[in-house]
């Protein structure tokens, strides 16, 4: 495998910097961990036994390469581009996240630390948090939402019977970014034996850069796989991005190819227009802005408020984007776009139909931009969609979503018992 | 040179030869009114210095009574602009500084140099704002645009301060040094931290300004510890307590004798 340390013209500069986003904006308690972490990481990522480490968990434990699979059905369907799927739900724990938990693990074993401390959305990087804790020996606990955890009740199960400690995050909002606050303030209180293992490609100098590094993974995979199938680089690379860690892993081995276009889709919930009804940062109410640790566009009111978000995906549920997003979006390397949550439920069920695969309601949110843009699109043009994860977290929100009446039914039933 | 308001008053203190006392309170919690009136209170009460903290979403260095004080005011609808008007009134009524205690996104996004012009035109004689960090001065310029309104950069430090990063918050403080007793975040507690009176003789190897100690001091007894080795006793959390503690219509005057129970032992 090359190395999936990968230089581009989006990088940051040696102080964390992407433009004029990211940096470390963090309190005095974490500056010397963060900086502790960055000669840590920079050590790490430039010695051979780390990264072929990684390279073998990613292999055996973890099942990469994912597949890339040409979806000719719904290929068919909308009469257009040529899709073919990453289909990253069929890592180990099911999303793309357990990626850059193996990384950071494999990190904290290095570092000498004893205690994990991740904050989750979905639950997806707080079920491979506690995978990865699980395998390597770590304590673990993982700050959640109480609003995250009345809907991805599965993932907290699971977290617990991987040994994790879940705790609710009861201020705030309740969702993902009040999870970060509690996580940092567990990191800033025992700071000496935990490693804060944060879930996207955000938050202060080294956290963005870190976390793409070890999510690269899937651009390169890509790039082999697309070549191998299609003979050349495909046209369009379709990500959803809500803190922006899949998309950017798709995306980093192909910023350098210019004629490679590159879609993210944000959450549009219940529609953009009005604040608190969605999560899409660069439609309305986004502004730069400085939080937790980093800066970058976040969803704002005048006074620099943070507000509320909405989508029907716990994952994409939050205010802010990592810098290097905030980058591209401002160099126009990337265009972004959204998906509402019903468009999301018709991808949903677009994508089990025509090719038998689930995808998380996160990726659902790519799908439907895919559904959008393929039949615009001649024959001979190429799409890659990142699945980032599967859809079986999801069960309980779409079975609701849909009013299924028996899976109702059902749950009283056991909820009877 | 002119000395600044904080100068000014830390000069009087050491004249008295006794510790320094900084209380604080989150603008509009319970209310704009309330603030006002407890602000006042406490400099009658025997406060050297009073921290206005504006109230902010996501107050990632406030334990769970401050975030819940910056949570219920900005329920009531506080704003940036109520916060300067309201420093504006309070620095005309009481001779004590008043500072401003905020995170970096509010005084982002109200703009750096307007956020320092405003802050010193209502009368605020000094900034903390622990989420900016020396190293993005040279783009911020929060530092600078703070000098340049006569606001003092109140620097903070903590236990975790590598010896590096003392010497360069030395480098740019003024006015104090606010240095966290312990590692974590904003909270009365029980006990002080075993090791702070050791890590205060450490830090003393590189700041030869007034050192203020916060977090955690929440009795009398915390106060008479720290003596010697400290110039400011900073008592945040619970002051916010003990006025929510008390009963409806009760709570400045129990943090008013909160404040002379401490103010008996500087």
């Amino acid at each position: 495998m090359e190395s999936i340390i990968i230089k581009t013209s989006f990088d940051a500069d040696a102080t964390g910097h992407f433009g004029q986003f990211g940096g470390r904006y963090a309190p005095e308690m974490l500056l010397p961990a963060l900086e502790e972490l960055e000669a840590a990481y920079n050590q790490a990522k430039s010695d051979p036994k780390f990264l072929d480490e990684l390279s073998d968990l990613f292999k055996n434990y973890d099942g990469r390469p994912t597949p890339l699979y040409f979806a000719e059905n719904l290929t068919k369907k909308l009469g257009g581009a040529k899709i073919y799927l990453k289909n990253e739900g069929l890592n180990h724990t099911g999303a793309h996240k357990i990626n850059h938990c193996l990384g950071q693990a494999l990190l904290a074993k290095r570092m000498g630390k004893k205690r994990l401390i991740a904050e989750t959305g979905a639950g997806q990087h707080g079920l491979a948090t506690a995978t990865v804790a699980a395998k390597f020996g770590f304590e673990c606990v993982v700050y959640m939402g109480e609003v995250d955890i009345a809907r991805q009740r599965i993932n907290v199960f699971f977290m617990e019977q991987l040994g994790a400690k879940v705790i609710p995050v009861s201020h705030g909002t309740k969702r993902l970014k009040d999870a970060v606050t509690a996580a940092l303030q567990d990191w800033i209180t025992n700071v000496d034996d935990s490693y804060y293992l944060l879930g996207s490609a955000l938050g202060p100098h080294p956290y963005p850069s870190m976390i793409r590094d070890f999510q690269s993974i899937i651009g390169l995979e890509v790039k082999e796989q697309i070549q191998a199938q299609a003979g050349r680089l495909p046209d369009y690379l379709v990500a959803c991005v809500g803190g922006g860690s899949n998309a950017i892993g798709l995306f980093n081995d192909f910023f350098e190819d210019k004629e490679v276009m590159m879609i993210a889709v944000e959450a549009g919930g219940r529609g953009v227009d009005k604040p608190g009804e969605h999560a899409a940062r660069f439609q309305t109410g986004g502004a730069v802005g400085v939080v937790e640790g980093y800066k970058s566009y976040f969803l704002q009111n005048e006074d620099g408020q943070i507000q509320s978000t909405h989508s029907i995906s716990a994952g994409l549920d939050y205010a802010g984007i990592g810098p290097e997003h905030a980058l591209l979006h401002d160099q126009k390397r990337v265009q972004y776009t959204f998906a509402t949550d019903k468009e999301v439920l018709v991808a949903f069920q677009t994508l089990a139909r025509t090719e038998g695969i689930f995808p998380a309601l996160e990726s659902a949110h790519a799908v439907a931009e895919v559904i959008k843009l393929a039949p615009t699109l001649a024959p001979d043009k190429i799409i890659v969609v990142n699945i980032s994860g599967r859809g079986d977290k999801d069960v309980f929100i779409v079975a609701k979503a849909l009013g299924d009446k028996a899976w109702l039914e059902y749950l009283r039933r056991e909820a009877g018992e | 040179m002119i000395m600044t308001a904080i100068e000014e008053q830390l000069q009087k203190i050491k004249a008295q030869n006794r510790l320094g006392l900084m209380t604080h309170i989150v603008v509009g919690y319970p209310n704009l009114e309330e603030s006002r009136r407890l602000v006042l209170a406490m400099a009658e009460a025997g406060a050297d210095f009073i921290e206005l903290q504006i109230p902010f979403s996501d107050p990632v260095a406030d334990g769970p009574t401050l975030m819940r004080a910056n949570q219920e005011s900005l329920k009531q609808g506080t704003t940036v602009a109520q916060a300067m008007q309201l420093m504006g009134e309070l620095a005309a009524a009481t001779p004590i500084p008043l500072l401003f205690m905020t995170y970096f996104n509010i005084v982002f996004r109200y703009g750096v140099e307007r956020f320092c012009q405003d802050a010193q035109q209502a009368g605020c004689a000094g900034l903390i704002v622990p989420d900016i960090p020396i190293e993005e001065e040279h783009r911020e310029h929060f530092i600078l645009r703070a000098k340049q309104s006569r606001l003092s950069v109140i620097r903070v430090i903590s236990p975790a301060s590598t010896e590096r990063r003392l010497r360069l918050n030395a480098q740019h403080a003024e006015g104090f040094v606010y240095f966290v007793s312990r590692k974590g975040v904003t909270g009365a507690q029980a006990n002080l931290d075993a090791e702070l009176a050791q890590n205060l003789q450490k830090i003393r190897q590189y700041i030869s300004l007034p050192i203020a100690v916060g977090f955690g001091i929440s009795q009398p007894e915390h106060i008479v510890a720290i003596k010697g080795t400290a110039d400011i006793a900073v008592i945040g959390s619970a002051i916010a307590q003990t006025y929510s503690g008390a009963e409806k219509g009760q709570g400045i005057a129990a943090v008013c004798r909160f404040i002379e129970s401490l103010a008996a032992v500087l």
